[in-house]
């Protein structure tokens, strides 16, 4: 359908209503992708509108991108057009919460903060700790299946989903799931919408199963000196009985940032968090204790009134960096579990050699590595060094992804690398879901 | 393609030791967990991808139907061939292709049998946490195409939670590769969506899942109760103290009387209820949550709480209640397992309804379930000789259905959709919610040809499938 462009804020404000249609450039730029600004931007009060909305663009083939708090915005390549943003951030209510059962049901604006608080209040908790932190919102979690050091313990969003509520381009609100913690009735839908970064349709609401809150937290660091001892402890640590919640290994350039540890030098650093009774505190303090002397690396609890300010600061050290250097690249490298101390000091020699700085922060007990990578200025480099790290990541058995990119590195299958064999499949599913490539087009894997 | 035809190409391409196709031999693939509406036309017995790639070109050459199965041990009919076709067994791809520790992984060939992979790793201190009732036989292909469950998926997740990567053979021959051995692969979740597809979707050939570390300490509890209600209570405190035990399992005491007299397994003959509580973690936290389950348990009015000594005795309380079903067949020559879900605080209710609907339609109802989990399975007895009695049984199936939908519930936890629930879709999901499962299906499976008739209901489907319940019995 071709419809004259000064009938698109005429068709959103007969969905919304006039003041709900924002359509200022200066406005609009808050919504900017990859360096583009869309015309319109709009914040639907309900789910009914958001597929009405998606309904509306479809009809107009205007390209739509979702947004919550937009604290992940910036993951996927650059759009290769952007009309509208749908901001699903009114859409934040509890819509269903039974605490004796474990589960709820929110909408997809909702803040993580927000919920945490909410389910504070029983003592109860899910357990997610994303890029984004406590700002990030359930849609935009679930968009990208973002999850942080918490999934070693935990899993990610996709095992906590149980089930959920999606706005199509067709303007329907389809389900998947359910609120029961079991349920395999039909196909699991969720698990294709969930990290599909908006390319299929938005979910508007979305049903968990929840955990309680360990009573009690508490972190310790050891020093292995080197990434080759870093493995052994990492092994000697997954392989003994200890359940930890979470688990990171700083590299030099990272515990540089974050330093906790008594070296003088930029050595490496094991954090390892443990949850529950005393009992269970003490229990991980002393095995931990006794694996590291096993290696003669000293166990050292972490200081408790610094504890949580330092995770949250290790969650979100990609802000750190980009407030501090000019041209900052993050990657994201998922592997083999035992991959990742070889990977990070693989990708320090790409680095190095490209006079590039890197700090490496890696969850070596589930695989997934993050770099933040930085220089005066990255520019061509930039291309070289994300092909010489993904060969080490592929060579490792794993894949990368460019989850932050310095100006001018626009090129998709730079950012997600190549899919293999299930690109046509992946293409026969975005063109049921999204027949017209409205929803953020361009943006996934392949040029989806 | 008259079968003579059929059967001498198939021969050609796989051995003849490979093909069956003497109606003797086919009936014995006419029945899963559910009972017969056909047999195939042609078993074929692939020993690897390329055989089964073959297999599937051919079918899609001559438009020929595909069913895969594993074990046949699924109970809601994913594996029949209900509309003929060519049946491709994985017997022979059994092997477990790569065990790697180090990274926590296991790739395997689809026919492997879920019990054999936890048993290839148990010394090394591994297992695969999947564990349903029919693990001794059941095969890991099938745990995939029904996203299967077992009691201890109450603390670990089911089959998809548990699936990192899988080999495909599409309709049309092509083959495929998701995920792998690491997690977050770029892109669509194929895998996810492949996990639990029923064979609608694709024949998987090979399997990459994740292998987790036996715990240290392991507390299995036997909670005896005089009254149901207490049992189900106690569930329902359980939950809401937020006390995750590995396995929550509950079994009523007419169906424990059967267990104990097949299988001895030392449960008191004349309880209400029993509740079989694991506990599995750390020492420190086993201790603390079997204290505090015990104090849950005196709270509701437990009669008595036992707590397994040994590994031996473990093991005769877990042998009742996976034997059950079989127990079961000892005393009734028929019977009907319903999966119902529903949310945990509801339970108490629900097993009151469950008795009012066996009353009403002079029944006999037991009950064996994953209590943790909301998770039902209403066992109902009858004869299926018995027209009348069949009849009624159905109806109180569907009751019982009815009021877990009606509850926020599920109508199927872990068996799946199959052919047996397809005519319950509509109620739990929309016109537009299937009509997008429809879509999804057509991407890989745009003829319908691999596993014809399960999962989705289509408006000419369910008008057959009523007319062979009525006259053949799909219970």
């Amino acid at each position: 359908m071709t419809v004259a462009a000064e009938s698109v804020p005429m068709a959103l404000a007969a969905i919304l209503g006039d003041a709900q249609v924002v359509s200022e450039p200066a406005a609009c730029a808050a919504w900017a992708v990859g360096g583009k600004v869309p015309k319109y931007g709009v914040e639907p009060p309900t789910a009914e509108c958001v597929a009405a909305v998606l309904k509306m663009a479809a009809d107009h083939d205007l390209a739509v991108i979702p947004c919550g708090s937009g604290t992940k915005l910036g993951l996927g390549s650059p759009p290769s057009r952007y009309d509208l943003s749908v901001s699903l951030r009114k859409l934040n209510r509890v819509r269903h919460y039974e605490a004796a059962d474990l589960t709820i049901s929110v909408e997809a604006g909702m803040k993580l903060g927000e919920l945490q608080d909410f389910l504070g209040r029983d003592g109860l908790w899910l357990p997610l700790d994303p890029r984004g932190g406590a700002a990030a919102t359930i849609g935009g979690i679930l968009a990208s299946n973002s999850s942080g050091p918490l999934r070693l313990r935990f899993g990610s969003a996709r095992d906590m989903v149980l089930g959920i509520r999606v706005a199509t381009t067709e303007g329907k609100l389809i389900k998947s799931g359910g609120r029961v913690v079991k349920n395999v009735a039909g196909y699991d839908m969720c698990k294709l919408l969930v990290g599909s970064y908006g390319t299929l349709g938005l979910i508007v609401e979305a049903s968990f199963k929840l955990f309680p809150r360990p009573a009690s937290r508490a972190t310790w660091v050891l020093e292995p000196g080197t990434l080759g001892r870093a493995r052994d402890l990492r092994g000697r640590i997954l392989n003994s009985p200890l359940e930890p919640l979470r688990m990171v290994l700083l590299d030099s350039g990272a515990s540089g940032l974050f330093r906790q540890g008594t070296h003088p030098g930029e050595e490496p650093e094991l954090w390892i968090e443990a949850g529950g009774s005393p009992r269970i505190l003490e229990r991980h303090a002393k095995d931990l204790a006794e694996i590291g002397q096993s290696m003669g690396v000293a166990s050292r609890r972490m200081d408790e009134q610094a504890e949580q300010r330092l995770w949250d600061q290790l969650i979100s050290f990609e802000q750190s960096l980009a407030a501090l250097h000019a041209e900052v690249m993050v990657l994201k490298a998922a592997l083999p579990i035992a991959g990742s101390e070889q990977f990070l000091s693989l990708a320090r020699q790409a680095a190095e050699g490209e006079g590039v700085r890197m700090a490496g922060i890696a969850q070596p007990g589930v695989g997934i590595v993050h770099l933040g990578l930085w220089a005066e200025r990255l520019g061509d480099v930039t291309e070289r060094l994300v092909t010489n790290v993904r060969k080490s990541a592929v060579s490792l058995g794993g894949a990368l992804v460019v989850e932050r990119y310095p100006e001018g590195f626009q090129r998709e299958r730079d950012v997600w690398g190549t899919p293999g064999d299930v690109l046509h499949s992946m293409r026969g599913l975005k063109a049921v879901w999204d027949p017209r490539g409205i929803l953020s087009p361009g943006r996934f894997v392949g040029g989806i | 393609m008259k079968l003579a035809a059929l059967v001498r190409k198939l021969e050609k391409m796989l051995g003849r030791e490979a093909v069956l196709w003497r109606p003797n031999d086919v009936m014995l693939y006419e029945y899963d967990g559910l009972s017969s509406l056909r047999p195939p036309d042609v078993v074929v017995f692939p020993r690897n991808t390329v055989d089964v790639v073959q297999i599937v070109k051919f079918a899609a050459d001559h438009k020929l139907l595909v069913v895969p199965r594993g074990a046949g041990t699924g109970l809601s009919g994913g594996s029949l061939p209900w509309q003929g076709g060519i049946l491709v067994a994985f017997a022979r791809m059994k092997e477990i292709v790569e065990i790697d520790l180090e990274n926590q992984r296991a790739r395997v060939q689809p026919g492997v049998v879920n019990l054999d992979l936890s048993l290839a790793v148990s010394d090394a201190g591994y297992y695969f946490a999947p564990d349903p009732s029919s693990q001794k036989a059941c095969t890991l292909g099938g745990n995939v195409a029904e996203n299967a469950g077992g009691p201890h998926t109450l603390l670990y997740g089911v089959t998809t939670n548990h699936v990192l990567g899988l080999e495909v053979v599409l309709p049309s021959g092509e083959v495929i590769h998701t995920g792998g051995k690491f997690l977050d692969p770029p892109g669509y979740d194929l895998t996810g969506l492949f996990v639990g597809s029923e064979g609608t979707l694709g024949i998987v050939t090979e399997i990459t899942v994740r292998l987790m570390r036996k715990a240290e300490a392991v507390a299995t509890l036997l909670a005896v109760y005089d009254r149901i209600i207490d049992a189900t209570r106690t569930v329902a405190a359980i939950t809401a103290r937020g006390i995750t035990p590995a396995a929550l399992e509950m079994i009523d005491g007419f169906t424990l009387r059967a267990i104990e007299e097949a299988t001895h397994a030392g449960y008191p003959m004349d309880s209400a209820a029993v509740l079989l509580i694991e506990i599995e973690g750390l020492k420190e936290a086993v201790e603390e949550n079997a204290q505090h389950i015990e104090s849950v348990c005196q709270e509701n009015r437990v009669r008595q709480v036992r707590r397994a000594k040994s590994a031996e005795e473990r093991d005769l309380f877990w042998k009742g209640r996976k034997n059950a079903f079989g127990a079961l067949g000892r005393i009734s020559p028929s019977y009907y397992v319903q999966d119902g879900v529903i949310p945990r605080t509801r339970l108490p209710e629900m097993l009151e309804f469950i008795e009012q609907t066996a009353t009403k339609y002079g029944v006999k109802i037991g009950n064996i379930f994953h209590a943790g989990d909301g998770n039902l399975h209403p066992i109902i007895l009858f004869d299926r000789r018995d027209e009348n009695e069949s009849k009624r049984v159905r109806e109180a199936a569907a009751q019982i259905l009815a009021r877990c939908i009606d509850m926020g519930g599920s109508i199927t936890g872990e068996h799946g959709v199959g052919i047996e629930k397809i005519n319950l879709m509509p109620y739990l999901f929309s016109a537009d919610d299937l009509d997008m499962m429809r879509k999804i299906k057509e991407v890989f499976n745009p003829e319908g040809r691999f596993n014809p008739g399960k999962v989705l209901p289509t408006s000419k489907m369910c008008g057959e499938l009523r007319a062979e319940a009525r006259v053949g019995g799909v219970l």
